[in-house]
Protein backbone atom coordinates (compact mmCIF):
# COMPACT_ATOMS: atom_id res chain seq x y z
CA UNK A 1 0.00 0.00 0.00
CA UNK A 2 1.15 3.25 -0.73
CA UNK A 3 2.27 4.71 2.23
CA UNK A 4 2.43 8.92 1.19
CA UNK A 5 -1.34 8.24 0.48
CA UNK A 6 -2.07 5.89 3.81
CA UNK A 7 0.24 9.09 5.73
CA UNK A 8 -1.89 11.58 4.31
CA UNK A 9 -5.61 9.72 4.73
CA UNK A 10 -4.52 9.33 8.53
CA UNK A 11 -3.59 13.12 8.73
CA UNK A 12 -6.95 13.91 7.20
CA UNK A 13 -9.00 11.59 9.47
CA UNK A 14 -7.01 12.91 12.40
CA UNK A 15 -7.91 16.37 12.03
CA UNK A 16 -12.05 15.42 11.83
CA UNK A 17 -10.90 13.70 14.56
CA UNK A 18 -9.86 15.93 16.59
CA UNK A 19 -11.78 18.96 14.93
CA UNK A 20 -12.55 20.70 17.92
CA UNK A 21 -16.34 21.44 17.54
CA UNK A 22 -16.96 17.88 16.18
CA UNK A 23 -15.08 16.58 19.01
CA UNK A 24 -16.62 18.81 21.58
CA UNK A 25 -20.75 17.81 19.91
CA UNK A 26 -19.18 13.86 20.04
CA UNK A 27 -18.01 14.27 24.02
CA UNK A 28 -21.64 16.08 24.29
CA UNK A 29 -23.61 13.15 23.22
CA UNK A 30 -21.27 10.68 25.38
CA UNK A 31 -21.70 12.72 28.79
CA UNK A 32 -25.65 12.53 28.44
CA UNK A 33 -25.89 8.70 27.08
CA UNK A 34 -26.55 7.69 30.51
CA UNK A 35 -29.75 9.74 30.69
CA UNK A 36 -30.48 8.60 27.08
CA UNK A 37 -30.11 4.81 27.96
CA UNK A 38 -32.30 5.32 31.47
CA UNK A 39 -35.04 6.70 29.64
CA UNK A 40 -35.06 3.88 26.71
CA UNK A 41 -34.53 1.52 29.02
CA UNK A 42 -37.67 2.90 31.45
CA UNK A 43 -39.77 2.93 28.29
CA UNK A 44 -38.67 -0.34 27.33
CA UNK A 45 -40.12 -2.06 30.68
CA UNK A 46 -43.25 -0.19 30.46
CA UNK A 47 -43.91 -1.94 27.25
CA UNK A 48 -42.21 -5.06 27.91
CA UNK A 49 -43.71 -8.27 25.80
CA UNK A 50 -45.10 -11.09 27.53
CA UNK A 51 -43.24 -14.01 27.29
CA UNK A 52 -45.44 -16.30 25.78
CA UNK A 53 -48.64 -16.40 27.96
CA UNK A 54 -47.46 -17.36 31.46
CA UNK A 55 -44.86 -14.43 32.29
CA UNK A 56 -46.92 -11.07 31.66
CA UNK A 57 -45.05 -8.58 33.31
CA UNK A 58 -47.20 -5.28 31.97
CA UNK A 59 -50.22 -7.28 32.86
CA UNK A 60 -49.15 -8.00 36.38
CA UNK A 61 -48.29 -4.87 36.84
CA UNK A 62 -51.81 -3.62 35.22
CA UNK A 63 -53.37 -5.99 37.98
CA UNK A 64 -51.40 -4.75 40.60
CA UNK A 65 -51.57 -0.70 40.25
CA UNK A 66 -54.11 -0.38 37.79
CA UNK A 67 -54.49 -0.15 33.99
CA UNK A 68 -51.38 2.28 33.14
CA UNK A 69 -50.74 3.85 36.70
CA UNK A 70 -47.52 2.22 37.43
CA UNK A 71 -45.95 2.80 33.94
CA UNK A 72 -46.43 6.66 35.33
CA UNK A 73 -42.87 5.95 36.84
CA UNK A 74 -41.19 5.17 34.04
CA UNK A 75 -43.08 7.41 31.57
CA UNK A 76 -41.95 10.24 34.31
CA UNK A 77 -38.24 9.07 33.31
CA UNK A 78 -38.20 9.29 29.74
CA UNK A 79 -40.23 12.91 30.00
CA UNK A 80 -36.77 14.14 31.79
CA UNK A 81 -34.71 12.42 29.33
CA UNK A 82 -34.76 11.01 26.19
CA UNK A 83 -37.50 13.59 25.64
CA UNK A 84 -35.88 16.69 26.09
CA UNK A 85 -32.87 15.71 24.02
CA UNK A 86 -32.22 18.48 22.83
CA UNK A 87 -32.18 20.87 25.72
CA UNK A 88 -29.68 18.01 27.36
CA UNK A 89 -27.23 18.87 24.58
CA UNK A 90 -27.79 22.34 24.60
CA UNK A 91 -25.40 21.70 27.61
CA UNK A 92 -23.43 19.82 27.28
CA UNK A 93 -21.52 20.37 23.89
CA UNK A 94 -21.25 23.80 25.46
CA UNK A 95 -19.98 22.94 28.24
CA UNK A 96 -17.70 20.28 26.40
CA UNK A 97 -16.38 22.87 24.42
CA UNK A 98 -15.84 25.59 26.71
CA UNK A 99 -13.37 23.09 28.25
CA UNK A 100 -11.42 23.02 25.06
CA UNK A 101 -10.80 26.77 25.40
CA UNK A 102 -10.12 26.82 29.19
CA UNK A 103 -13.34 28.72 29.77
CA UNK A 104 -15.33 28.19 32.32
CA UNK A 105 -18.08 25.16 31.22
CA UNK A 106 -20.48 25.42 33.48
CA UNK A 107 -21.02 29.47 32.95
CA UNK A 108 -20.96 28.47 29.20
CA UNK A 109 -23.09 25.45 29.68
CA UNK A 110 -25.98 27.30 31.40
CA UNK A 111 -25.83 30.45 29.37
CA UNK A 112 -26.48 27.84 26.39
CA UNK A 113 -29.41 26.46 28.34
CA UNK A 114 -30.95 29.81 28.79
CA UNK A 115 -30.60 30.85 25.48
CA UNK A 116 -32.07 27.84 23.85
CA UNK A 117 -35.12 28.44 26.21
CA UNK A 118 -35.45 31.89 25.18
CA UNK A 119 -36.07 30.26 21.62
CA UNK A 120 -38.42 27.82 22.94
CA UNK A 121 -42.11 28.39 21.16
CA UNK A 122 -44.65 28.34 24.14
CA UNK A 123 -47.88 27.76 24.21
CA UNK A 124 -50.66 29.00 24.60
CA UNK A 125 -51.41 28.14 27.91
CA UNK A 126 -47.89 28.96 28.67
CA UNK A 127 -45.74 26.23 28.59
CA UNK A 128 -43.10 25.43 26.78
CA UNK A 129 -43.33 23.05 23.94
CA UNK A 130 -42.17 19.90 24.86
CA UNK A 131 -42.04 18.89 20.99
CA UNK A 132 -39.02 21.71 20.87
CA UNK A 133 -37.54 20.26 23.69
CA UNK A 134 -36.63 16.64 22.49
CA UNK A 135 -34.87 15.54 19.37
CA UNK A 136 -36.64 18.09 17.12
CA UNK A 137 -34.75 20.39 18.69
CA UNK A 138 -31.47 18.87 18.52
CA UNK A 139 -30.00 20.95 15.59
CA UNK A 140 -31.14 24.21 17.02
CA UNK A 141 -29.47 23.25 20.53
CA UNK A 142 -26.41 21.92 18.66
CA UNK A 143 -26.46 25.57 16.79
CA UNK A 144 -26.89 27.57 20.16
CA UNK A 145 -24.16 25.90 21.98
CA UNK A 146 -21.87 26.75 19.45
CA UNK A 147 -22.58 29.93 18.90
CA UNK A 148 -23.35 31.11 22.69
CA UNK A 149 -19.88 29.26 23.71
CA UNK A 150 -18.04 31.20 20.64
CA UNK A 151 -19.45 34.37 22.11
CA UNK A 152 -18.66 33.27 25.39
CA UNK A 153 -14.73 32.59 24.79
CA UNK A 154 -14.65 35.75 22.78
CA UNK A 155 -16.16 38.13 25.52
CA UNK A 156 -14.45 36.59 28.20
CA UNK A 157 -11.03 37.10 26.71
CA UNK A 158 -11.72 41.06 26.88
CA UNK A 159 -10.27 42.06 30.16
CA UNK A 160 -12.28 45.28 30.25
CA UNK A 161 -15.69 42.60 30.34
CA UNK A 162 -14.54 40.59 33.30
CA UNK A 163 -15.01 41.10 36.85
CA UNK A 164 -12.21 40.58 38.91
CA UNK A 165 -13.15 40.00 42.31
CA UNK A 166 -10.29 40.76 45.27
CA UNK A 167 -8.54 37.48 46.07
CA UNK A 168 -10.23 36.65 49.45
CA UNK A 169 -13.74 35.95 47.50
CA UNK A 170 -14.26 32.02 46.46
CA UNK A 171 -13.77 30.91 43.62
CA UNK A 172 -17.50 29.79 42.99
CA UNK A 173 -18.48 33.74 43.62
CA UNK A 174 -15.59 35.54 41.27
CA UNK A 175 -16.03 32.64 38.48
CA UNK A 176 -19.92 33.78 38.24
CA UNK A 177 -18.95 37.29 38.64
CA UNK A 178 -16.63 37.07 36.21
CA UNK A 179 -19.07 35.91 33.64
CA UNK A 180 -22.14 38.68 34.18
CA UNK A 181 -21.43 40.71 31.73
CA UNK A 182 -20.66 38.37 28.38
CA UNK A 183 -23.97 36.65 29.78
CA UNK A 184 -25.97 39.71 29.89
CA UNK A 185 -24.22 40.29 25.97
CA UNK A 186 -25.04 37.13 25.12
CA UNK A 187 -28.82 36.47 26.63
CA UNK A 188 -29.41 40.21 25.09
CA UNK A 189 -28.51 39.41 21.57
CA UNK A 190 -30.71 36.50 21.66
CA UNK A 191 -33.25 37.98 22.80
CA UNK A 192 -33.44 40.63 20.06
CA UNK A 193 -32.75 37.67 17.56
CA UNK A 194 -35.78 36.02 18.80
CA UNK A 195 -37.92 39.51 19.27
CA UNK A 196 -36.89 40.49 15.27
CA UNK A 197 -37.81 37.03 13.82
CA UNK A 198 -41.06 36.36 15.66
CA UNK A 199 -42.27 40.35 15.46
CA UNK A 200 -40.75 41.14 11.99
CA UNK A 201 -40.20 37.75 10.20
CA UNK A 202 -42.96 35.91 12.00
CA UNK A 203 -41.19 32.43 11.83
CA UNK A 204 -40.17 30.32 14.73
CA UNK A 205 -36.31 29.42 14.40
CA UNK A 206 -37.03 25.75 15.20
CA UNK A 207 -39.51 25.09 12.92
CA UNK A 208 -36.61 26.65 10.19
CA UNK A 209 -33.96 24.66 11.49
CA UNK A 210 -35.67 21.71 11.75
CA UNK A 211 -37.34 22.25 8.19
CA UNK A 212 -34.31 23.22 5.98
CA UNK A 213 -31.60 21.43 7.81
CA UNK A 214 -32.43 18.95 10.77
CA UNK A 215 -35.31 17.00 8.40
CA UNK A 216 -33.68 16.61 5.44
CA UNK A 217 -30.85 15.34 6.42
CA UNK A 218 -32.70 12.28 9.05
CA UNK A 219 -34.23 11.70 5.50
CA UNK A 220 -31.05 11.22 3.88
CA UNK A 221 -29.69 9.41 6.93
CA UNK A 222 -32.41 6.89 7.09
CA UNK A 223 -31.46 5.93 3.39
CA UNK A 224 -29.83 2.12 2.20
CA UNK A 225 -27.01 4.44 0.74
CA UNK A 226 -26.01 6.58 3.54
CA UNK A 227 -26.56 3.68 5.88
CA UNK A 228 -24.02 1.72 3.47
CA UNK A 229 -21.68 4.88 3.50
CA UNK A 230 -21.59 5.07 6.95
CA UNK A 231 -20.34 1.17 7.76
CA UNK A 232 -17.68 1.95 4.85
CA UNK A 233 -16.45 4.55 6.33
CA UNK A 234 -16.40 3.22 9.72
CA UNK A 235 -14.48 0.28 9.10
CA UNK A 236 -12.55 2.03 6.20
CA UNK A 237 -11.14 4.31 9.14
CA UNK A 238 -10.64 0.88 11.10
CA UNK A 239 -8.77 -0.69 8.83
CA UNK A 240 -6.21 2.02 8.77
CA UNK A 241 -6.09 1.59 12.86
CA UNK A 242 -7.86 5.12 13.40
CA UNK A 243 -11.46 4.85 16.17
CA UNK A 244 -13.93 4.71 13.46
CA UNK A 245 -16.77 5.28 15.80
CA UNK A 246 -15.20 7.97 17.45
CA UNK A 247 -14.06 9.87 14.59
CA UNK A 248 -17.71 10.15 12.75
CA UNK A 249 -19.22 10.78 16.75
CA UNK A 250 -20.11 13.99 16.15
CA UNK A 251 -21.30 13.84 12.73
CA UNK A 252 -23.31 10.13 12.86
CA UNK A 253 -25.00 10.99 16.46
CA UNK A 254 -27.12 13.92 16.00
CA UNK A 255 -28.62 12.56 13.01
CA UNK A 256 -28.93 8.72 13.92
CA UNK A 257 -30.26 9.58 17.89
CA UNK A 258 -32.94 11.68 17.02
CA UNK A 259 -34.44 9.08 14.60
CA UNK A 260 -34.72 6.71 17.66
CA UNK A 261 -36.02 8.85 19.28
CA UNK A 262 -39.07 9.13 17.44
CA UNK A 263 -39.22 5.14 16.93
CA UNK A 264 -39.34 5.10 20.86
CA UNK A 265 -41.47 8.03 20.96
CA UNK A 266 -44.59 6.14 18.83
CA UNK A 267 -43.82 2.97 20.21
CA UNK A 268 -44.64 3.79 23.41
CA UNK A 269 -47.44 5.76 22.33
CA UNK A 270 -48.72 2.24 22.00
CA UNK A 271 -47.14 1.87 17.95
CA UNK A 272 -45.86 -2.01 17.28
CA UNK A 273 -42.69 -2.01 16.53
CA UNK A 274 -43.52 -2.95 12.80
CA UNK A 275 -44.94 0.11 12.17
CA UNK A 276 -42.64 3.11 13.84
CA UNK A 277 -41.18 4.95 10.82
CA UNK A 278 -37.26 4.46 10.94
CA UNK A 279 -35.30 1.61 9.28
CA UNK A 280 -31.47 3.61 10.08
CA UNK A 281 -31.09 4.56 13.76
CA UNK A 282 -28.24 4.53 16.19
CA UNK A 283 -28.96 0.59 17.53
CA UNK A 284 -29.57 -0.17 13.83
CA UNK A 285 -25.82 -0.27 13.69
CA UNK A 286 -24.90 -1.44 16.93
CA UNK A 287 -26.89 -4.49 17.00
CA UNK A 288 -27.36 -5.83 13.55
CA UNK A 289 -24.07 -4.81 12.24
CA UNK A 290 -20.97 -4.28 14.81
CA UNK A 291 -21.44 -7.53 16.47
CA UNK A 292 -18.33 -7.92 18.71
CA UNK A 293 -17.45 -4.95 17.61
CA UNK A 294 -16.78 -2.83 14.77
CA UNK A 295 -16.38 -5.45 11.55
CA UNK A 296 -18.65 -8.06 13.43
CA UNK A 297 -15.57 -9.45 14.88
CA UNK A 298 -17.76 -11.85 16.66
CA UNK A 299 -17.74 -13.61 13.39
CA UNK A 300 -14.04 -13.75 13.09
CA UNK A 301 -13.40 -15.09 16.14
CA UNK A 302 -16.10 -17.95 15.50
CA UNK A 303 -13.98 -18.12 12.35
CA UNK A 304 -10.91 -18.72 13.56
CA UNK A 305 -11.77 -21.03 16.01
CA UNK A 306 -13.69 -23.00 13.08
CA UNK A 307 -10.10 -22.97 10.92
CA UNK A 308 -7.57 -23.60 13.47
CA UNK A 309 -9.45 -25.82 15.34
CA UNK A 310 -6.16 -28.34 15.57
CA UNK A 311 -3.36 -26.38 15.79
CA UNK A 312 -3.53 -25.07 19.48
CA UNK A 313 -0.36 -22.58 19.45
CA UNK A 314 -1.00 -21.14 16.13
CA UNK A 315 -1.13 -17.20 16.65
CA UNK A 316 -4.27 -16.53 15.06
CA UNK A 317 -6.04 -18.98 17.79
CA UNK A 318 -3.76 -17.19 20.63
CA UNK A 319 -5.48 -13.88 19.54
CA UNK A 320 -9.15 -15.18 19.44
CA UNK A 321 -8.44 -16.84 22.53
CA UNK A 322 -7.40 -13.53 24.44
CA UNK A 323 -10.06 -11.17 22.52
CA UNK A 324 -13.19 -13.39 23.03
CA UNK A 325 -14.26 -12.74 26.29
CA UNK A 326 -13.76 -8.87 25.54
CA UNK A 327 -15.41 -9.58 22.37
CA UNK A 328 -18.47 -10.59 23.83
CA UNK A 329 -19.04 -7.42 25.35
CA UNK A 330 -18.00 -5.67 21.75
CA UNK A 331 -15.14 -4.53 22.87
CA UNK A 332 -12.57 -5.56 19.78
CA UNK A 333 -9.00 -3.17 20.02
CA UNK A 334 -7.04 -6.72 20.56
CA UNK A 335 -8.31 -8.34 17.96
CA UNK A 336 -8.39 -5.03 15.48
CA UNK A 337 -5.00 -4.20 16.77
CA UNK A 338 -3.29 -7.72 17.44
CA UNK A 339 -4.29 -10.38 14.55
CA UNK A 340 -3.68 -7.49 13.29
CA UNK A 341 -6.33 -5.95 10.34
CA UNK A 342 -5.33 -2.96 10.82
CA UNK A 343 -3.36 -2.81 7.39
CA UNK A 344 -3.79 -6.67 7.23
CA UNK A 345 -4.46 -7.42 3.14
CA UNK A 346 -5.71 -10.52 4.40
CA UNK A 347 -8.82 -8.80 6.07
CA UNK A 348 -9.46 -6.01 3.56
CA UNK A 349 -12.44 -7.26 2.11
CA UNK A 350 -14.40 -9.25 4.59
CA UNK A 351 -13.65 -6.50 7.23
CA UNK A 352 -14.69 -3.28 4.68
CA UNK A 353 -16.88 -5.11 2.57
CA UNK A 354 -18.49 -7.93 5.18
CA UNK A 355 -20.46 -5.02 7.50
CA UNK A 356 -21.89 -3.27 4.41
CA UNK A 357 -23.11 -6.39 3.34
CA UNK A 358 -25.24 -7.07 6.25
CA UNK A 359 -26.32 -3.38 6.44
CA UNK A 360 -27.74 -3.92 2.92
CA UNK A 361 -29.53 -7.66 4.34
CA UNK A 362 -30.43 -5.82 7.78
CA UNK A 363 -32.23 -2.82 5.74
CA UNK A 364 -34.30 -4.97 3.92
CA UNK A 365 -35.22 -7.58 6.49
CA UNK A 366 -36.69 -4.13 8.66
CA UNK A 367 -37.98 -2.21 5.48
CA UNK A 368 -40.30 -5.60 4.47
CA UNK A 369 -41.56 -5.69 7.82
CA UNK A 370 -39.55 -8.95 8.70
CA UNK A 371 -38.19 -7.79 11.32
CA UNK A 372 -39.22 -5.11 13.82
CA UNK A 373 -37.07 -1.56 13.92
CA UNK A 374 -35.36 -0.02 16.71
CA UNK A 375 -37.16 1.21 19.72
CA UNK A 376 -34.70 0.90 22.52
CA UNK A 377 -31.11 2.15 22.91
CA UNK A 378 -28.68 -0.14 24.69
CA UNK A 379 -25.13 0.32 26.43
CA UNK A 380 -23.57 -0.10 23.52
CA UNK A 381 -21.71 -3.04 25.67
CA UNK A 382 -24.64 -5.14 25.23
CA UNK A 383 -23.94 -8.99 24.36
CA UNK A 384 -25.52 -9.70 21.12
CA UNK A 385 -28.44 -12.03 21.08
CA UNK A 386 -29.47 -10.13 24.55
CA UNK A 387 -29.28 -6.86 22.18
CA UNK A 388 -31.32 -8.14 19.28
CA UNK A 389 -34.24 -9.25 21.44
CA UNK A 390 -34.40 -5.83 23.52
CA UNK A 391 -33.71 -3.08 21.09
CA UNK A 392 -36.77 -4.49 19.00
CA UNK A 393 -39.01 -3.83 21.83
CA UNK A 394 -38.61 -7.76 23.14
CA UNK A 395 -38.98 -9.73 19.52
CA UNK A 396 -37.23 -13.25 18.83
CA UNK A 397 -37.17 -11.78 15.27
CA UNK A 398 -34.70 -9.63 16.20
CA UNK A 399 -32.31 -12.23 17.55
CA UNK A 400 -33.34 -14.55 14.25
CA UNK A 401 -31.08 -11.69 12.32
CA UNK A 402 -28.40 -11.09 14.49
CA UNK A 403 -28.14 -14.92 13.67
CA UNK A 404 -27.96 -14.87 10.72
CA UNK A 405 -26.26 -11.94 10.47
CA UNK A 406 -23.68 -13.78 12.50
CA UNK A 407 -23.33 -16.91 10.14
CA UNK A 408 -23.26 -15.22 7.41
CA UNK A 409 -20.15 -13.48 8.47
CA UNK A 410 -18.42 -15.82 9.46
CA UNK A 411 -18.81 -17.41 6.27
CA UNK A 412 -17.42 -14.48 4.73
CA UNK A 413 -14.35 -14.16 6.93
CA UNK A 414 -13.42 -18.27 6.78
CA UNK A 415 -11.90 -17.96 3.53
CA UNK A 416 -10.03 -15.13 4.14
CA UNK A 417 -8.67 -16.90 7.52
CA UNK A 418 -8.01 -20.08 5.60
CA UNK A 419 -5.58 -17.67 2.68
CA UNK A 420 -4.02 -15.92 6.13
CA UNK A 421 -3.26 -19.58 8.04
CA UNK A 422 -1.56 -21.10 4.40
CA UNK A 423 0.61 -17.58 3.57
CA UNK A 424 1.54 -17.56 7.67
CA UNK A 425 2.57 -21.35 7.41
CA UNK A 426 4.43 -20.83 4.15
CA UNK A 427 6.18 -17.99 5.75
CA UNK A 428 7.47 -20.02 8.45
CA UNK A 429 8.34 -22.89 6.10
CA UNK A 430 10.32 -20.15 4.62
CA UNK A 431 12.15 -19.16 7.56
CA UNK A 432 13.15 -22.38 8.89
CA UNK A 433 14.23 -23.21 5.57
CA UNK A 434 16.97 -19.85 5.44
CA UNK B 1 6.96 6.53 37.80
CA UNK B 2 3.46 7.67 36.71
CA UNK B 3 2.20 6.61 33.42
CA UNK B 4 -1.13 7.64 31.62
CA UNK B 5 -2.43 5.88 28.97
CA UNK B 6 -5.00 7.73 26.17
CA UNK B 7 -7.55 6.02 24.59
CA UNK B 8 -11.44 6.40 23.43
CA UNK B 9 -13.75 4.71 25.37
CA UNK B 10 -11.32 3.29 27.83
CA UNK B 11 -12.68 -0.35 28.07
CA UNK B 12 -9.67 -2.03 26.12
CA UNK B 13 -7.24 0.31 27.18
CA UNK B 14 -8.39 -1.08 30.83
CA UNK B 15 -7.25 -4.26 30.24
CA UNK B 16 -4.10 -3.14 29.34
CA UNK B 17 -3.49 -1.25 32.26
CA UNK B 18 -3.88 -4.13 34.56
CA UNK B 19 -1.93 -5.97 33.00
CA UNK B 20 1.23 -3.53 33.01
CA UNK B 21 0.29 -3.35 36.76
CA UNK B 22 0.64 -7.13 37.48
CA UNK B 23 3.93 -6.94 35.41
CA UNK B 24 4.99 -4.25 37.37
CA UNK B 25 4.27 -5.95 40.69
CA UNK B 26 6.62 -8.46 39.34
CA UNK B 27 9.18 -6.59 38.80
CA UNK B 28 9.14 -4.77 42.14
CA UNK B 29 8.49 -1.52 40.13
CA UNK B 30 6.66 1.46 41.86
CA UNK B 31 4.20 2.37 39.23
CA UNK B 32 1.12 4.23 39.29
CA UNK B 33 -0.21 3.40 35.73
CA UNK B 34 -3.94 4.99 34.82
CA UNK B 35 -5.83 4.99 31.18
CA UNK B 36 -7.97 7.90 30.89
CA UNK B 37 -9.65 9.76 28.08
CA UNK B 38 -8.47 12.12 25.79
CA UNK B 39 -10.50 15.11 26.97
CA UNK B 40 -9.59 14.41 30.54
CA UNK B 41 -5.68 14.10 30.14
CA UNK B 42 -5.07 17.91 30.65
CA UNK B 43 -6.33 17.54 34.61
CA UNK B 44 -4.46 14.15 35.28
CA UNK B 45 -0.60 15.28 33.71
CA UNK B 46 0.42 16.26 37.54
CA UNK B 47 3.70 14.63 38.24
CA UNK B 48 3.52 12.52 35.23
CA UNK B 49 6.18 10.97 33.74
CA UNK B 50 5.31 9.25 30.58
CA UNK B 51 1.96 9.77 28.57
CA UNK B 52 1.05 6.53 25.66
CA UNK B 53 -1.67 6.75 23.01
CA UNK B 54 -3.54 4.16 22.29
CA UNK B 55 -2.86 3.14 18.48
CA UNK B 56 -6.20 3.60 17.79
CA UNK B 57 -6.29 6.89 18.24
CA UNK B 58 -2.69 8.04 16.87
CA UNK B 59 -4.70 11.26 15.39
CA UNK B 60 -4.31 12.62 18.37
CA UNK B 61 -0.52 12.40 18.52
CA UNK B 62 0.48 15.92 17.40
CA UNK B 63 -2.29 17.75 19.98
CA UNK B 64 -0.84 15.38 23.01
CA UNK B 65 2.88 16.02 22.10
CA UNK B 66 1.96 20.19 22.27
CA UNK B 67 0.13 19.78 25.25
CA UNK B 68 2.48 17.40 27.12
CA UNK B 69 5.97 17.88 25.41
CA UNK B 70 6.65 21.67 27.14
CA UNK B 71 6.49 20.00 30.43
CA UNK B 72 8.57 17.73 29.95
CA UNK B 73 6.50 14.96 29.39
CA UNK B 74 7.86 11.74 27.62
CA UNK B 75 5.18 10.42 24.85
CA UNK B 76 4.77 7.47 21.95
CA UNK B 77 2.24 5.73 20.47
CA UNK B 78 2.05 1.98 21.89
CA UNK B 79 3.40 -0.57 19.64
CA UNK B 80 0.18 -1.63 17.76
CA UNK B 81 1.06 -5.60 18.17
CA UNK B 82 1.76 -5.16 22.18
CA UNK B 83 -1.51 -3.70 22.62
CA UNK B 84 -3.56 -5.82 20.09
CA UNK B 85 -1.47 -8.88 22.22
CA UNK B 86 -2.30 -7.22 25.69
CA UNK B 87 1.21 -7.44 26.52
CA UNK B 88 1.66 -5.66 29.72
CA UNK B 89 5.00 -6.07 29.82
CA UNK B 90 6.46 -4.75 26.68
CA UNK B 91 4.16 -1.54 26.84
CA UNK B 92 5.93 -1.12 30.04
CA UNK B 93 9.25 -1.85 28.90
CA UNK B 94 8.63 0.95 26.02
CA UNK B 95 7.26 3.36 28.97
CA UNK B 96 10.33 2.76 30.61
CA UNK B 97 12.42 3.43 27.81
CA UNK B 98 10.54 6.11 27.00
CA UNK B 99 11.86 8.05 30.52
CA UNK B 100 15.11 7.40 30.06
Amino acid sequence: MNSKFMQRFIEIAGRIGAQRHLVAIRDGFVAIMPLIIAGSIAVLINNFPPFGKKFDFVGWMNGIFGDGNWQLVGGTVWNGTFAVLGLLVAFSIAYNLAKSYEVDGLSAGLISIASYIMLVPVTEDWGLNFAWLGSQGLFVGIIVSIITTELFRLLMSKDKLVIKMPELVPEGVSKSFAALFPAMIILALVGLFQALMTALAGVNVFEVIFDVIQKPLQGIGDSLPAAMVVAFLNHLLWFFGLHGTNILGGVIEPIYLPLLEQNVDLWAGGMSAFDVPYIVTKPFFDTFVYMGGSGTTLALLIAIFIVVRNERKHPYREVAKLAAPAGLFNINEPVILGLPIVLNPVFLIPFIFGPVILTVISYVALSTGLVPRTVAMLPWTTPPIFSGYLVTGGSWRGVALQVVNLTISVLMYIPFIMAGVRAWNQQMKEDKAS
Amino acid sequence: MKIILVCSAGMSTSMLVNKMRKSAEERGLEASIDAVAESQLKNNLEGTDVVLIGPQVRFLEKKIRALVEPKGIQTDIIDQIAYGMMKGDVVLDQAIALKK
